[in-house]
């Protein structure tokens, strides 16, 4: 065993401080020349105005639950129906020739395209929402998972076929098992474009969510609010890449990620 | 085991390419059969054809009395590749613990055989590592125990030691004539290494490449039960230096 023993352990606050202090010093400068010129708030508000509003906006938490669950329903059903058809596609020669264009060309239609006609489809409810996260996460997920699923190692496909394994427990017991870091690094890009999705559905007919909340905070020009949302969003995308990064070590033990 | 007159060709895009013209050859039940060659003379080819991993063009494989395809249904063959191949997310003992997944093994059994099994290679106190945390030659004794866990008649290795180092082969080529001789398989072990079959073997089928086919088989005529020692006899010599003049025809 050849793992890198790094020196002592950095702890929380070592490895906290630096960047602690560095957004102290800018959200210090941002004020004070906020303040000093007298920037007009709809233009540029100070940090104190956007915390300030952070703490009174009402309703915050319901437009980003609302999201989030948007964000995660589609992810979740690309999820299911990715990995599926990945299965599919690995099993056959005819599936993958007969699918794989069309994967390619969903990923290459603009997303903000196809919004206003599932909204035509569906309505102004969360469905299309949750569409358009679906459909943004498909080809990540599709090609990553399809991509481990042709990763098992070919000596190990050989052994269980020189024991008469069956299709099922060469899928359940190699093929899945070797592509899950493929997997997790397709869940780990899936998952900020989830939200991506959401919030840009929302943009285009939509009374609720943070990308509504944006888009109307935007056109009546308020700019703290604004940066709240943009804030909020920013969180939720780090936190969802931190979920699913951890997931990943969880699943993964000793093995490596794959990068990408 | 027989194979009569099997011809495999693979077809590329560019190219016919004669993997095995016309390879016979008889095993023994619980004989050591070496196949030397050089690379690309077919010989894991062959061990492929035997366990109806690939099909021949031509001709037949009976192993003990029936097709391959039978065999291999009945769960005759242990493989061994030249590298572990291990599951690197199941410990020793799970990854030996896989086969008996599939063969319909008992189920309370599995656990104490593989227990047994890692114990006789010297792996008792690493039952519950995992791959990465192995040595090479650990390795390759958890993927040799592997392909024994479910007491299949016949044990196919494709070059098991040519990626160790020589004091570990050297090791594991012992540790293999003496489960070789506890357990009595048939073994079909293909190398490159003319003194490794030499020294493992009861017979050394030599091949040759362009196309792939049997040259000549060497019987050896060294005692069994041989220890390291028996490199630095003149019979020894004698063999290899046999072995190498029909490699160089």
């Amino acid at each position: 065993m050849s793992e890198r023993r790094a020196e002592p352990r950095e702890s929380l606050l070592e490895k906290l401080l630096p960047p602690a202090l560095i957004l102290a010093a800018i959200l210090g400068v941002w004020e004070a020349l906020v303040r000093f010129y007298d920037v007009p708030p709809w233009l540029l508000p100070a940090p104190s105005d956007i915390a300030a509003r952070f703490v009174k906006a009402t309703n915050l938490l319901y437009h980003t639950g609302l999201t989030v669950l948007e964000a995660l329903a589609g992810f979740a059903a690309s999820a299911v129906i990715g990995i599926t058809l990945s299965a599919l596609i690995v099993h056959s020669r005819f599936l993958e020739r007969g699918v794989f264009p069309y994967i390619i060309v969903s990923n290459a239609i603009p997303i903000i395209a196809i919004i206003p006609l599932l909204t035509i489809w569906f309505g102004y409810g969360i469905a299309p929402k949750i569409m358009i996260a679906s459909i943004i996460t498909f080809f990540p997920i599709v090609t990553n998972t399809t991509r481990g699923l042709k990763s098992a190692d070919r000596r190990i496909l050989d052994f269980m076929h020189s024991i008469n394994a069956t299709r099922r427990e060469i899928f359940f017991k190699v093929q899945l098992p070797s592509a899950l870091p493929y997997i997790f690094a397709g869940f780990k890009i899936a998952a900020s474009l989830s939200l991506v999705g959401a919030v840009v559905a929302e943009f285009y007919g939509s009374d609720r969510g943070l990308g509504y909340l944006v888009i109307t905070s935007a056109t009546q020009l308020r700019t703290d609010l604004l940066f709240v949302s943009i804030i909020v969003l920013a969180a939720l995308g780090v936190t969802l890449f931190a979920v699913f990064g951890y997931l990943e070590k969880l699943a993964l033990r000793g093995e490596a990620a794959v990068e990408r | 085991m027989r194979v009569e007159d099997v011809e495999v060709t693979f077809r590329t895009p560019d190219q016919v390419v004669q993997a095995l013209s016309g390879v016979s050859l008889q095993v023994e039940e619980g004989e050591f059969v070496a196949l030397l060659g050089p690379t690309g003379c077919g010989k894991s080819t062959l061990l492929r054809v035997v366990s109806d991993l690939t099909h021949p063009s031509a001709g037949v494989v009976e192993v003990r009395g029936r097709p391959a395809a039978e065999a291999r249904r009945a769960n005759e063959f242990g493989f061994v590749f030249q590298e572990p191949a291990l599951l690197p997310w199941r410990t020793a003992l799970d990854n030996v613990m896989l086969p008996l997944e599939v063969v319909k093994y008992p189920a309370a059994e599995r656990r104490a055989r593989c227990e047994a099994l890692l114990g006789m290679v010297g792996l008792s106190k690493f039952l519950n590592r995992y791959p990465h945390e192995l040595s090479g030659g650990m390795k390759q004794r958890v993927a040799i125990v592997r392909a024994l866990a479910w007491n299949p008649s016949i044990l196919l290795m494709d070059e098991p030691f040519s990626a160790l180092d020589e004091l570990t082969k050297n090791q594991l080529q012992d540790e293999l004539l003496e489960i070789w001789s506890k357990e009595r398989k048939t073994i079909l072990f293909v190398t490159h290494n003319i003194s490794e079959a030499v020294y493992l073997a009861d017979r050394v089928v030599v091949m040759s490449a362009h196309p792939g086919r049997i040259v000549a088989t060497l019987p050896v005529e060294l005692p069994r039960s041989r220890d390291p020692g028996v490199r630095e006899t003149l019979e020894f010599v004698q063999h290899v230096k046999r072995a190498r003049e029909a490699l160089r025809l």
